[in-house]
């Protein structure tokens, strides 16, 4: 038996419904990390649904308590070959952002896979059920084409990414040896175009934080008070316009990355973005001037207001409203200190009289930046691999613009971090209408086939 | 003294808790105007509440129907004792803004009256429905004391005031002679103070629109697009930073009215707006600059963001929101360019390069329109009536070119041809187009005492007269 013939397998594990039927029964089950009512849910699906499949495939598993109260639970899965071998650690996160039912188009449903030309709607095709399925259904083919895997693997499983992972990085402190490993290799977020396999080696950090004007108690009727009091609408708007220019360009200093390195300029500088059919027209004049837009996704800092309200925007009543909220982002680099962020933002603040509004950071922390050399013996080898299966030149981004719990496996593990995502950047993955592209998943499906056989065959050299 | 007979008769009617006791019944009517399923309760207000209380002091009473579809209906009260008398038009609303029962405090109910210490609770106990019911137990007492009221009576109760009057116009229109009088004296909105009796000859005209940045289908993964997808809540931010100081003075030139008179100046400048106790704090640096209280609310523009939204506020998501939109409104005065400010916003937005700034129509519920309106200080009624309420108080009146609200004051003013003299009964921490509206019962005793004296002396020789 071949590489070829394990190809050829897994072709046929898509082309004959196997991946759907896989996937449709995941998305079937509603893992919304964001509402606490689903936590059963969150254990069903690693017990009920991941713990079954990585059984039959001779793991050995074990759900693992989150050590932070409230927080959904981890499943690791582990089958051990032999000490000579390479371990490899594969992470997925079971859980999905809300469903918002009743935004997405008329005829689909967040929890019903449903296909639509080359499409695969429902929440958690495209982040992260569909990318884990392909990665689990590979890593099965594999062990059956060859009767072994060829290395040891151990899979993660978590089901809390959605609120920034909580307890997963104490969880790796806590227990290094379980999670030990030579190479971390998994699946996340978007390739650079739908066509063109990509790697990433890190990702940006994302730092969320709420600003908040509460002037006083209650609404005021704006005829009788209109002139006489502040309105905290018109003053989150100001102290927002002090942060970004009208077209994107951070105002902070230490909000903003110190340079793009060579090599991270190098890799990224041609590179170009396209979202595929129905992806959103790129805006050339939003952002730091001067970057082309890979350099601006993959290796600057962004802010967004991700959220704002004042008044009773379904219901407006003629009344100044006491408060306004903003729910705002900072995506960064590495090479910024997030810690500096707030303080820095106080100052900002103070310095231009917007002494009222209050910066809040999420609960839930932030998410740390990463990026991997390029040139790494692991990175190299992916290439080659992803080649000879696709007879395409994957693209490498140092680092992703999403954010991931990479710092995890990164900082944490030590691990050289390789990521092959499945999915593409018009995906959805937050939003209504979240899919996946099926003959990207059907790419991804033998190029994951490729790699984990290689990797039983001629892995790089790695330092045990 | 019959005069002070009335008066003395107005106060009994307070205490002997006779006017809570109606106000108690009318609140209980859950009169909201922005809401197409209580359109039974508004008729059912006038035909249950305001025509048997005008009956009872000898008026004829007749409801018409909106000619705006949805549009609650008007009443008109008549008692006509001689032509050769003047008449006075009176007005009240007996319809309330919505009642959000579930933002009141602790114990209240928008749809019951409750007191607490000075305070009495319930919707419509400040907007309006506790002003025209003094008015109407002034009356009352007044034509009691005398046996006539010794002028001519009418008074209408429309009940589409919060959504901006709808059809009443129309109706105004098609029945100018019903509705013809000399003067209209009625009651709505705050004193300047709950211990000043205050005047106001007009109000500020009001516009509400809306702002809209609507870039894209769909909100987009802010990792994977932060950086190349505009943010629409960024710009929507900046163009009203360019609309409005971080200090609320107003920056497009042509919304400001023509700079304030002398005498308006002068009129407003001893008076101090206190609104009395748990109002909010005025902000001195907010607004005009060099404008005092007075001055910035009763004689200047205002612009205010009324609700403002992006994003999924209660649940927001890690994507770049394809859409923002804010809810806004300009307040001002009589002398404003009034047709000039949405093609002046559109041009002053696009001079800032914010062409993808659309301004839209305000949504139906929240759509008011109102021209600003001012009578003459000098106008002999408005002297006339300053002198009568003074009379009966001891304290100088407090007379202002406008009140900071707007009211439907052109349909008196500019189609009937009267001059028209508020003298409003609540007082501007009232809470009244929010949770926990409510009067001041101190001074709604002070103001029942007030109208009767008012009431008293228009039956008497030596008012202004016929028109």
């Amino acid at each position: 038996m071949s590489r070829s013939d394990a190809i050829a397998k897994i072709e046929t594990y898509f082309d004959d419904g196997g991946f759907i039927e896989d996937l449709s029964r995941r998305v079937a089950i509603p893992t919304e990390s964001q509402n606490p009512d689903r936590m059963s849910v969150l254990y069903g699906y690693l017990t009920d649904e991941m713990q079954p499949t990585f059984e039959r495939m001779g793991y050995s598993c074990r759900v693992l308590e989150n050590p932070r109260e409230g927080a959904g639970p981890f499943l690791l899965a582990e089958r051990y070959e032999s000490d000579d071998l390479p371990t490899v650690l594969t992470y997925g996160h079971g859980d999905v952002v809300l469903g918002y039912d009743e935004q997405w188009r008329e005829g689909l449903s967040p929890w019903t896979l449903t296909q639509e030309g080359d499409r695969l709607y429902g929440r958690g095709t495209a982040d992260n059920k569909g990318q884990h399925t392909i990665n689990i259904a590979a890593l099965e083919t594999v062990l059956q084409t060859r009767g072994s895997l060829g290395f040891n693997s151990k899979l993660l499983i978590e089901t809390g990414e959605e609120t920034s992972s909580p307890g997963l990085k104490q969880l790796c402190e806590e227990n290094k040896d379980l999670f030990a490993a030579d190479v971390l290799i998994c699946s996340d977020g978007p390739r650079l175009s739908p066509q063109r396999p990509t790697i990433f080696l890190g990702a940006r950090g994302a730092y969320n934080f709420d600003l908040t004007v509460d002037l006083r108690e209650g609404g005021h009727h704006s005829g009788n008070w209109g002139g006489l009091l502040s309105n905290p609408g018109v003053i989150l708007a100001h102290a927002i316009a002090s942060i970004t220019s009208a077209t994107g360009e951070l105002y902070i200093p230490e909000w903003r990355p110190p340079g793009i390195p060579e090599s991270v300029r190098n890799a990224v500088h041609n590179l170009v973005i396209d979202g595929g059919e129905g992806a959103p027209e790129i805006d050339p004049d939003w952002g730091e001037p001067g970057l082309t837009g890979a350099e601006k996704v993959f290796a600057w800092n962004s802010f967004e207001v991700l959220a704002f309200k004042t008044g009773n925007p379904e219901h407006p009543v003629n009344a100044i409203p006491p408060k306004a909220t903003a729910t705002c982002q900072v995506r960064f680099t590495v090479g910024v200190d997030p810690e500096e962020f707030m303080p820095a933002l106080r100052r900002h603040f103070e310095a231009r009289g917007f002494g009222m509004v209050e910066a809040e950071p999420a609960k839930k922390g932030y998410m740390m930046a990463t990026r991997l050399d390029p040139e790494n013996a692991w990175v190299q080898w992916a290439i080659a691999s992803i080649q000879s299966t696709t007879g395409k030149e994957p693209a490498v981004l140092p680092s992703l613009g999403g954010s991931l719990p990479n710092d995890v496996f990164a900082d944490v593990l030590g691990l050289p971090t390789v990521w092959v995502p499945h999915s593409y950047a018009s995906c959805s993955q937050h939003a209504p209408n979240e899919h996946m592209l099926a003959p990207v998943a059907r790419e991804g499906l033998q190029l994951m086939t490729g790699l984990f056989w290689d990797l039983g065959e001629t892995p790089p050299a790695y330092a045990a | 003294m019959s005069r002070d007979a009335a008066i003395e008769g107005a106060r009994a009617c307070f205490d002997d808790g006779k006017y809570l006791e109606l106000l108690g019944r009318r609140v209980a009517v859950p009169t909201e105007s922005q809401n197409p399923e209580r359109l039974p309760d508004l008729r059912r207000y006038l035909e249950e509440e305001i025509r048997p209380a005008f009956e009872a002091i000898g008026h004829d009473c007749a409801i018409f129907d909106n000619p705006v579809a949805g549009g609650g209906p008007v009443l008109l009260a008549e008692r006509i004792e001689d032509p050769a008398l003047p008449t006075v038009l009176g007005y009240g609303h007996g319809d309330v803004i919505l009642g959000y029962a579930d933002q009141w405090y602790e114990g209240l109910d928008p749809w019951a009256i409750t007191q607490r210490g000075d305070k009495l609770y319930g919707r419509g106990t400040a907007d309006n429905k506790g002003q025209h019911t003094l008015n109407m137990c002034a009356m009352a007492v007044a034509l009691e004391v005398r046996g006539r009221l010794g002028f001519n009576s009418k008074f209408m109760v429309e009940t589409g005031e919060e959504n901006g009057s709808a059809g009443l116009r129309e109706v105004i229109e098609a029945n100018l002679d019903a509705f013809a009088a000399d003067v209209f004296i009625a009651s709505d909105g705050p004193r300047v103070s709950p211990d000043r009796p205050t005047l106001f000859l007009g109000a500020r005209g009001a516009k509400n629109f809306d702002l809209v940045v609507d870039l894209r289908e769909g909100g987009h993964h802010s990792g994977n697009w932060g950086g190349l997808l505009s943010n629409p809540g960024v710009i929507l931010a900046h163009a009203l930073a360019t609309i409005v100081s971080a200090t609320g003075k107003i920056q497009i030139p042509d919304w400001l009215p023509p700079p304030m008179s002398n005498s308006t100046r002068a009129l407003l400048a001893d008076i101090t707006v206190e609104a009395g106790e748990e109002a909010p704090e005025i902000d001195p640096n907010w607004g005009e600059p060099d404008l005092n209280s007075a001055q910035q609310v009763y004689g200047w523009n205002s612009f205010e963001v009324l609700a403002f939204k992006t994003g999924n506020p209660e649940h927001p998501v890690n994507a770049i929101p394809p859409r923002a939109h804010a809810h806004c409104q300009i307040r001002f005065i009589q002398g404003s360019k009034r047709e000039e400010f949405l093609p002046a916003l559109r041009r002053h937005l696009d001079a800032q390069g914010f062409e993808m700034v659309e301004i839209q129509p305000p949504p139906p519920g929240n759509a008011i329109d109102f021209t600003a309106t001012r009578t003459d200080p000098d106008n002999p009624w408005a002297r006339w009536v300053s002198a009568s309420i003074e009379r009966t108080s001891g304290k100088p009146t407090a007379v202002l070119p406008q009140l900071g609200g707007s009211i439907c004051n052109d349909l008196f003013t500019d189609l009937l041809g009267l001059p028209a003299i508020w003298i409003p009964h609540s007082y501007g921490a009232c809470s009244q187009h929010a949770p926990n509206e409510h009067i001041l019962l101190s001074e709604a005793r002070d103001a029942i005492q007030l109208m009767a004296g008012l009431y008293w002396d228009l039956g008497e020789a030596g008012t202004p007269g016929k028109k």
